[in-house]
This record gives structure tokens, C-alpha cells and sequence, in this order.
């Protein structure tokens, strides 16, 4: 019995491994936290989207906030601000903030989705 | 006044008179066209401002139907068309996000404009709705304001370009008008000099005739000689000024002229004047040659180049005449005209040596008569040493 449980314990941490192994920078590092808020990823996306407009403007304002977030660069509505306040900035290296920023633009940019 | 346009104007200022009109053409046509251009441009912002209105309610609607999939882009991905117009969006770096007018180069820097018949109106939405920073729309233009254009453009085009070929020709001949009245005051003195000319010349020639030479002792054998000459160059001069004043009045009496007849015929005629010069003749005949041609203005022709051909040559020099299958030459051993000089030689009143007595009117005869017959003319000359006349057909 002993050894069945060890068994599924040991599946499992196998199965964790792989995740974080597999498992993007973005993933692993944005959307961990995202999917547990009231307000979606895709809407953080969306308000940028309706303030920088192009890809590279948006994307190094984003990088710039995931940095140094302050309360004047944020796109966060007022009242989200009181509630949540801002991030803490970000502990990932250039390489993988702008790996991580990328997969989000792929993943939500306007561009191709139209028809 | 226009009537005798031809034969009192000089090649040179006849020139001058085309590239006057050229100038004055060239620079009617270049005004026209730029005020032309204004007029289209004027007429073409007044369309696209009449249209400007209208489209910016369209694209304000769109930027409505934007802003509504902007929010619901989440559940809804279809971009919003109409059937009024065809839009694009670009984002800031005007990178095209969706377009239902396929891929074309839109002038991000214009409001509104026109290209290949369509109307292109450029909006910046407030907000970049799916990262809308350009929503262009695109609708096709009424060309009836085009037509009417094109009919306005024409008809006043034409009517002004009248108007100024009108006022040049007026122009033309307010500047003609000193120039003219110059060489009309010399024809005239010539006709009124030539006409009072002609009896006392006549009277003298025919007595010398009448005189019989072989009573006369040498002395005065000689001097009625040299009166002999100054009576036929007076003679000469008389024909060649009637020519020039009556022309117009001359009826040709075309027939077959052997040319070797003739040259012999003139040769003997000159042969006082020659002999006066002391110059040596030689006449070269190939096949017989005849030209159908009025007898009276082909003996002027020989007559002035051999006229020439002794005034300009040197005592002691030499005439050469060669008459072939197509053609005749007078060469002579004179003074030779300067090579700028030579283009000017048939402009009446033309003279390339001023030291000699005359007009300058034989080769300007010369040039009348044989443009009429469609002779060449060409003239040869080495400066100071020889000139040659070739007249070829």
C-alpha cells in the first residue's frame, strides 16, 4: 500500500518536474499569478493595446512597468489601483522579461485574428 | 501687309521672327498650363473639402463599431464592414492591422486626398482601439466634377491661347513695322531710281552699236570700249532691279535652253569685261546639256555669277566654268567670302566685300530664280583665294 502511495507521489513530482521544465517563462512566471485574479491577463493586454497601440511601443512600455512599477505608469483603473496597488518589479533577467514579454504579445496581438 | 512678306524679309530676321513666335508660343502655352494646374488643384481641394464632412461622420461610426470590438474582442472577431466605404486600420508605426481595400500606400500625413479616382480620408481615433491609431476610409470619387474641369480647362484654354496668338501677331508687327518700312523706303528708291535708269542707258548702248569700229583709230577704239562696259554694267545693274521690283509681275516663258549655248553666248558678252581685267576664261563642257526653264531668268542667273565672278576676282586671275549632266559651276580666283559669311550671301543687300561697287542683290536673284525652278545653289569659297558656285538640279 505504502508502496503504491510512494509511487503516485513520486508520479507526480515527475509530472511537476516536467511542467516546470516545459513550461514557458511566461507561463511560470506572469500567468502563475494573473490566473488567480478577478481581472484576466487578456484585459491588462488590451488596455495596453488601447494606449500604446504599435508593438514596439507597447511592449517596451510594459517591460518598462514589469521593471520599475510606479503608480504613474501603470494602466490600472483607479479603483483596481486601491484594491490591488501596484506589482512588486520584476526579478527576471532582460533575456527572459523580453522572452516573456513576447509570448504575451503572440499570444493576444490583434494582428492575423481579424476576419 | 503680310502680302509681300516673303520677298522683304531677310532670312536672318526672318529667324528671329520664328523664334520670337517659338519663345511666345513655348511661354502661352507654359502660363496656360500652370494656371491650368492651379485651377484643377483649386477645383480638386473644393471636391475633397465638400466630401470631407460627410466622410468624417462615416468614420466616426466606425470608430464607434471599433470601439465596441475593442471590448468584446474576447467573444467577437469579425472586423465591422460597410457598404458605404472600405477602411483600413494601422497601428502608430502604421503598420497595417486589418484592411478590407487590400495592401496600398496611404499618405499618413494628408486628412483627405485622392488617388486613382478614390477618396482617401485619414481619422486618428481618441483612443487606439485595437491599436487603431489610423482608421483610413476609402471610397471611390464622382468624377463629375472631373469633366467639368477638363470642359472649363478646354474651353477657356483655347479661348485665351486665341486671344494671346492674336495679341502676338499684333505684337509682331508693331516690331516689324520699323524694320519694314526700311526696306520698302529702299525698294522704292531702287524701282524710282531703275525706272529713270532706263532710256539714257539704252541710248548709249545703242548708239556704241550703231558705231562702226573698224573707222575708229585705237585711241578711241579703247575709250568707246571702256564706254561699251560702263554702259553694260549699268545695264545689267538696270535688269537686275527690275527683276527684283517687278518679279512678281514676270510671266515665265519656259523652253528648252542648251546651256552650253548659253554659257558661250554670256562668256562673249563679258569678254569687254574680262579683257578690262585682263582674266583668263575657260569653259569646260561634258554631254550637252539643255534645262527647261525661262531663257530670260536662266541668263540672269549666269549672268550675275559671272558678273561676280569678274567684280570680285583679281587682274590677271582666272574664271573656270564647267557644265555637266546636272549641273553648272562659275569658279573664280577672287578675294572668297569668309565662311560665316557664306549663309548670308542670298539675304538681299548682302555683301561680303564692300570695296567693290554694287547692291548686293545678284545672288539674292540668283536664290529667287532658282528656288523657283527647285535648283540647288551652293556656294564654296576659301578666303582670299577662290569662291565657286554651283548650281545643280
Amino acid at each position: 500500500m505504502d508502496k503504491g502511495k510512494d509511487m503516485v507521489v513520486k508520479f507526480l513530482i515527475v509530472a511537476l518536474l516536467q511542467v516546470a521544465i516545459f513550461a514557458s517563462i511566461y507561463e511560470t512566471n506572469c500567468m502563475e499569478c494573473h490566473k488567480s485574479m478577478p481581472v484576466k491577463i487578456d484585459k491588462f493586454f488590451y488596455r495596453y493595446l488601447l494606449k500604446y497601440s504599435s508593438e514596439e511601443n507597447l511592449k517596451s512600455a510594459l517591460t518598462e512597468y514589469l521593471k520599475h512599477p510606479t503608480k504613474e505608469k501603470t494602466i490600472l483603473q483607479a479603483g483596481l489601483l486601491n484594491r490591488f496597488g501596484i506589482k512588486k518589479p520584476t526579478t527576471l533577467n532582460d533575456k527572459e522579461l523580453k522572452e516573456a514579454v513576447d509570448e504575451y504579445w503572440e499570444i493576444y496581438k490583434v494582428f492575423g485574428k481579424l476576419k | 501687309m503680310l502680302k509681300s512678306w516673303d520677298t522683304n524679309l531677310l532670312s536672318r530676321e526672318k529667324q528671329t521672327l520664328r523664334s520670337f513666335f517659338l519663345l511666345y508660343t513655348v511661354f502661352t502655352i507654359t502660363l496656360l498650363s500652370i494656371l491650368g494646374a492651379i485651377y484643377y488643384n483649386f477645383q480638386k481641394d473644393l471636391m475633397l473639402q465638400k466630401n470631407r464632412l460627410q466622410l468624417s461622420y462615416l468614420a466616426n461610426e466606425q470608430v464607434l463599431r471599433l470601439k465596441a470590438l475593442h471590448v468584446n474582442f474576447d467573444k467577437d472577431r469579425t472586423y465591422p464592414r460597410d457598404k458605404r466605404f472600405k477602411s483600413a486600420i494601422y497601428d502608430s508605426s502604421k503598420k497595417q492591422i486589418f484592411s478590407t481595400f487590400g495592401k496600398k500606400h496611404i499618405d499618413f500625413n494628408e486628412v483627405i486626398y485622392m488617388e486613382d479616382s478614390k477618396i482617401y480620408l485619414i481619422k486618428e481615433p481618441e483612443s487606439y482601439y485595437l491599436g487603431t491609431k489610423y482608421l483610413v476610409l476609402e471610397v471611390p470619387s464622382n468624377n463629375a466634377w472631373l469633366s467639368k474641369v477638363y470642359k472649363t480647362l478646354a474651353l477657356y484654354g483655347v479661348a485665351i491661347f486665341l486671344l494671346m496668338m492674336v495679341f502676338g501677331y499684333f505684337l509682331l508687327k508693331l516690331l516689324l513695322r520699323p524694320m519694314r518700312e526700311a526696306i520698302e523706303l529702299l525698294d522704292r528708291f531702287i524701282k524710282d531710281t531703275t525706272h529713270e535708269l532706263n532710256t539714257p542707258v539704252n541710248a548709249i548702248m545703242s548708239n556704241i552699236e550703231m558705231i562702226d569700229k573698224n573707222t575708229l583709230d585705237d585711241k578711241l577704239a579703247k575709250k568707246i570700249k571702256r564706254i561699251d562696259i560702263g554702259a553694260r554694267t549699268v545695264s545689267n545693274l538696270y535688269q537686275d532691279l527690275t527683276y527684283l521690283t517687278l518679279a512678281h509681275k514676270i510671266v515665265s516663258k519656259d523652253e528648252n535652253v542648251d546651256l552650253e549655248e548659253l554659257l558661250k553666248e554670256r562668256i562673249e558678252y563679258f569678254s569687254l569685261f574680262c579683257e578690262s581685267k585682263k582674266l583668263r576664261v575657260r569653259l569646260t563642257c561634258g554631254a550637252k546639256t539643255t534645262l527647261h526653264i525661262d531663257r530670260k531668268k536662266i541668263t540672269k542667273v549666269v549672268d550675275n555669277l559671272l558678273s561676280n565672278a569678274v567684280k570680285y576676282n583679281k587682274v590677271k586671275g582666272s574664271i573656270d566654268i564647267k557644265l555637266g549632266k546636272n549641273y553648272f559651276e562659275v569658279k573664280d580666283s577672287g578675294r572668297g567670302i569668309e565662311k560665316a559669311k557664306i549663309s548670308e550671301m542670298f539675304d538681299r543687300y548682302a555683301r561680303a566685300d564692300e570695296s567693290v561697287g554694287g547692291f548686293g542683290i545678284g545672288l539674292s536673284i540668283v536664290s529667287m530664280i532658282a528656288s523657283e525652278y527647285a535648283l540647288h545653289v551652293e556656294i564654296n569659297s576659301e578666303f582670299k583665294k577662290w569662291t565657286k558656285v554651283k548650281i545643280w538640279w
